[in-house]
């Protein structure tokens, strides 16, 4: 049997573009600046874009901000959403004088009956009434264009809503291209006493072409690029109490750091990778994370391919613009609100055109004075989550014939499960490794 | 000082404790001047005659710091609070909104406060 007789199989390569720019924060200075600067540049470019959208949808009727409501005239005002929520946890609740039963269960879900949703503009604010916008599908954050009037009660009675709509989209030439694949794997979670090593090495031999036969790894072959969305690592709680370190946790506390490096060094040596961080993974806190340090990382570093990105992180393929975050926006988005599935939320984001409104409210965020990076301008092709608990995929269609992939992507250490993308024609599907040997 | 102390008689009533005369005091007291106290037994809130003897009434309030002030104050241009007027004028200009020039050319010609009003007081 010959083995070495055939010529060596070349993977794939694509153009790579990274549009994390905006998401850096080395340039900002802190001047003491509070949020409201966000929210006044996330105002005023929703509503530049939204002005010039009501003449599509509603142009009869007068444009006015919120001082300047009469009772019983109907009109469109523009103004951030706020959603009043009782069960939202309140640090003035550690202050109040009534001790309420606290409940010892924290819910999943602030959500409540009671809650009510207020627009707001630089003007003032006003209470909405009115049936036709829904409590649990908006938070607060969401600039949108409401149609009503303001009733005897002094709220305003909501008739129409106009949100951003899917933002507009380059069309990119999806045919006469070949079999490209993308691997998004995320929640690796190495450190964590249940992960599984084996799991990640099966998935790292698959990937460089170690496992299987010449069809297998003529398909590892077409793999072009990986991207591992978030909570690389997980330090265990009980070295992070803020006592003093002996040496022989010192090590403890790195060690989970030299087995990922082992692993995406041995990656980074075949294909390009991105690594983002994670709420797990030693970053900052507040969005947009910042790259992980390469210091964390010094074998994989010395090889090019190998890129540390920001979360949220963008970035172009061959031209096909891919945009996800490591999962802090739907996270939040699912305490404040619901949906039938995270999806859903995926797709109530676009539809807002922002990553993340429940920034900085109840998401941190980093206080930008003059712009709001979270703002989607372009739609992307691709839309991605990490560490969500299951793998969903759908094909968003908009109106104006955009055309999305969004994709839940599961954590990899409880699920074994990897999503693999043909840039082709924006087919996704899943990649599980098993380690249980059936007896 | 002696004729400045006979236009403080004038103006204000001289009363002990009183909180009248210090209605105009600036709230950034700036340290009296000796000068103020020479040959005056009467006692002077150390801020109206700071200013080299001249009164202080006008808070230090003059018609540039005025129209900076309303700057400030215009909601359009968003919040004051934490960002130097310089880039505050520069915000507005980059998203459109054509803040007025002369601003621009009050800030960068100096001698006016750089920081917004409520600098320092919030």
């Amino acid at each position: 049997m010959e083995v070495d007789s055939q010529e060596q199989l070349q993977r794939k390569q694509s153009t790579y573009l990274s549009l994390d720019e905006n998401f850096e924060i080395q340039k900002e200075v802190y001047r003491g600046q509070q949020y409201s600067q966000i929210y006044f540049a996330r105002l005023h470019m929703m509503r530049t874009l939204l002005y010039s959208l009501v003449p599509n949808w509603k142009s009869h009727l007068p444009v006015c901000t919120v001082l300047e409501l009469k009772e019983g005239k109907e009109c469109i005002i523009f103004g951030t959403l706020y959603k009043h929520m009782k069960l939202k946890p309140c640090i003035l609740d550690e202050y109040s004088k009534e001790r309420s039963v606290a409940p010892l269960i924290k819910p999943h879900n602030f959500m409540h009956q009671d809650d009510y949703l207020v627009l707001e503009d630089e003007s003032g604010r006003v209470k909405l009434g009115g049936t036709k916008l829904s409590t649990s599908v908006y938070v607060t954050g969401v600039v949108v264009a409401l149609h009503g009037k303001e009733t005897s009660a002094g709220a305003f009675f909501v008739e129409d809503v106009l949100e951003a709509g899917l933002p507009p989209q380059i069309k990119r030439p999806l045919k006469s291209r070949e079999d490209k694949y993308v691997v998004f794997v995320s929640g690796l979670s190495i450190g964590r006493s249940s992960s599984n090593p084996l799991q990640f090495q099966l998935l790292v031999d698959h990937i460089t072409g170690h496992l299987g036969d010449e069809e297998e790894q003529g398909l590892a072959a077409e793999i072009v690029h990986l991207v591992i969305v978030g909570n690389s690592v997980e330090i265990s709680r009980g070295l992070l109490n803020g006592q003093n370190l002996a040496s022989k946790d010192q090590s403890r506390l790195c060690e989970p750091f030299k087995e990922l490096d082992i692993l995406l060094t041995q990656i980074a040596a075949s294909l390009p990778l991105d690594i983002m961080p994670g709420s797990s993974d030693p970053a900052n806190f507040a969005l947009p994370q910042q790259p992980l340090n390469r210091c964390l990382f010094p074998g994989s570093t010395t090889y090019n391919t190998f890129r540390s990105c920001t979360n949220p992180h963008c970035f172009e393929l061959d031209s096909i613009r891919f945009l996800g975050t490591s999962g802090q926006n739907i996270d939040d988005l699912t305490k404040y609100s619901e949906a039938k599935d995270k999806l859903d939320f995926l797709e109530r984001t676009l539809r807002w055109r922002h990553l993340a409104p429940t920034a900085p409210n109840t998401l941190g965020c980093y206080p930008f004075t003059d712009r709001d990076p979270f703002l989607i301008d372009s739609c992307p092709d691709v839309y991605f989550v990490g560490n969500q608990e299951k793998y969903e995929t759908c094909l968003l269609k908009g109106l104006e014939g955009q055309l999305v992939r969004l994709i839940c992507i599961p954590r990899f250490c409880e699920t074994g499960v990897a999503v693999v993308l043909n840039m082709r024609n924006l087919e996704c599907h899943a990649l599980t490794f098993g380690t249980q040997i059936s007896s | 000082m002696a004729t400045t102390s006979k236009n403080m008689n004038v103006f204000y009533r001289q009363k002990k404790k009183s909180t009248t005369s210090t209605g105009k005091k600036s709230t950034k007291s700036p340290s009296p001047k000796h000068a103020a106290t020479f040959g005056s037994d009467i006692t002077q809130p150390p801020g109206l005659v700071s200013h080299g003897g001249s009164l202080d009434l006008k808070d230090d309030f003059d018609e540039q710091e005025q129209v900076l002030r309303q700057f400030d104050m215009n909601m359009a241009y968003g919040p004051c609070v934490g960002i130097t007027r310089l880039d505050r004028w520069e915000r507005a200009q980059r998203m459109g909104l054509n803040p007025p020039k002369e601003i621009e050319s009050l800030l960068k010609g100096g001698k006016v406060k750089l920081e917004s009003l409520f600098d320092g007081r919030v």
